[in-house]
């Protein structure tokens, strides 16, 4: 296995799963807690298009799937609708329409998923905008990723961010690493030694990472 | 959902995370990550412990470690 296949597969094993499995464990319970889960995964290759407004706009039409569109979103989508012939809302509009629509959901997660993967100047104003919203009410809990040079940035925001680092689990790389040999479409011509190997060394430069 | 609806949605944003997530849940391997929903810290996260202090979760991630997303 090439050190590029091993990083590949590595990734496998990192924040967009971690985030992935937040966002369904928090769905899992959604429908007997009332609580509302909006995520979203930052990504370089939509860096453009991940502004905050679009980004504060997902969160906001997520929440609102959930229970129908309210009205105060209707008239607002009504009103732009008609001025200069359609415009889009502002992030000041967005914002009024997410607390409004917060107010009424018992409790609310965000989860955004590796900050670092947005444009470096898009994020001091979403996370201005997500500290807005955790103001608004005690009911909101925000759940990011991110590479750590981001760390400083959530910190500069939210001073008392709790912070878990995330590092390779040898456990589940073994796990996922056996289940991969497993699968081998030719197993016959890898003999046990060599798995052991394979596996062996797997977890040994990781370990070195 | 109406066409009203439909438009509802596009008007308030353009991006869809949820198609996302369904290709990145599909693609997860199952028990990976299974110890942070197990952490004190993520517990109390969860219950809302710790008020507005600890509204905010940051798991910050190896750089070793590679990037997040999946193709």
């Amino acid at each position: 296995m090439s050190g590029k296949v091993l990083s590949r597969n590595l990734t496998l094993l990192t924040a967009g799963n971690i985030s992935s499995l937040v966002i369904d464990s928090l769905c899992d319970q959604a429908q007997e807690e009332n609580i509302a889960v909006a995520g979203l995964y930052c990504d370089f290759l939509a860096q453009q298009e991940q502004t905050t407004t679009n980004i504060m706009g997902a969160i906001l039409k997520q929440l609102v799937s959930r229970g129908g569109i309210p009205n105060h979103v209707r008239v607002a989508y009504q009103k732009g609708k008609m001025e200069f012939g359609g415009r889009g809302p502002r992030l000041v509009d967005l914002m009024g329409m997410l607390k409004i629509t917060i107010a009424s959901i018992p409790q609310v997660f965000i989860c955004l998923d590796a900050l670092d993967e947005c444009l470096p100047k898009h994020i001091p104003e979403l996370l201005e905008s997500l500290r807005d919203i955790v103001r608004e009410s005690l009911r909101i809990r925000i759940f990011l990723t991110g590479r750590p040079h981001v760390k400083g940035d959530a910190q500069r925001y939210f001073s008392k961010v709790v912070v878990i680092p995330i590092s390779p689990n040898l456990d589940d790389i073994q796990n996922y690493v056996e289940t991969r040999l497993d699968r081998d479409l030719e197993p016959e011509a890898m003999s046990n030694d060599l798995r052991v190997d394979i596996v062996r060394v797997i977890l040994e430069k990781i370990s070195d990472m | 959902m109406s066409d009203e609806d439909a438009q509802i949605m596009r008007w308030l944003s353009p991006l869809e995370p949820n198609n996302r997530h369904q290709s990145v849940r599909t693609e997860r391997f199952d028990g990976v990550g299974d110890w942070l929903l197990e952490t004190s810290e993520f517990r109390e996260w969860r219950c809302n412990e710790g008020g507005a202090d600890k509204a905010v979760l940051f798991c910050s991630g190896n750089p070793g470690v590679g990037k997040t997303y999946l193709r």
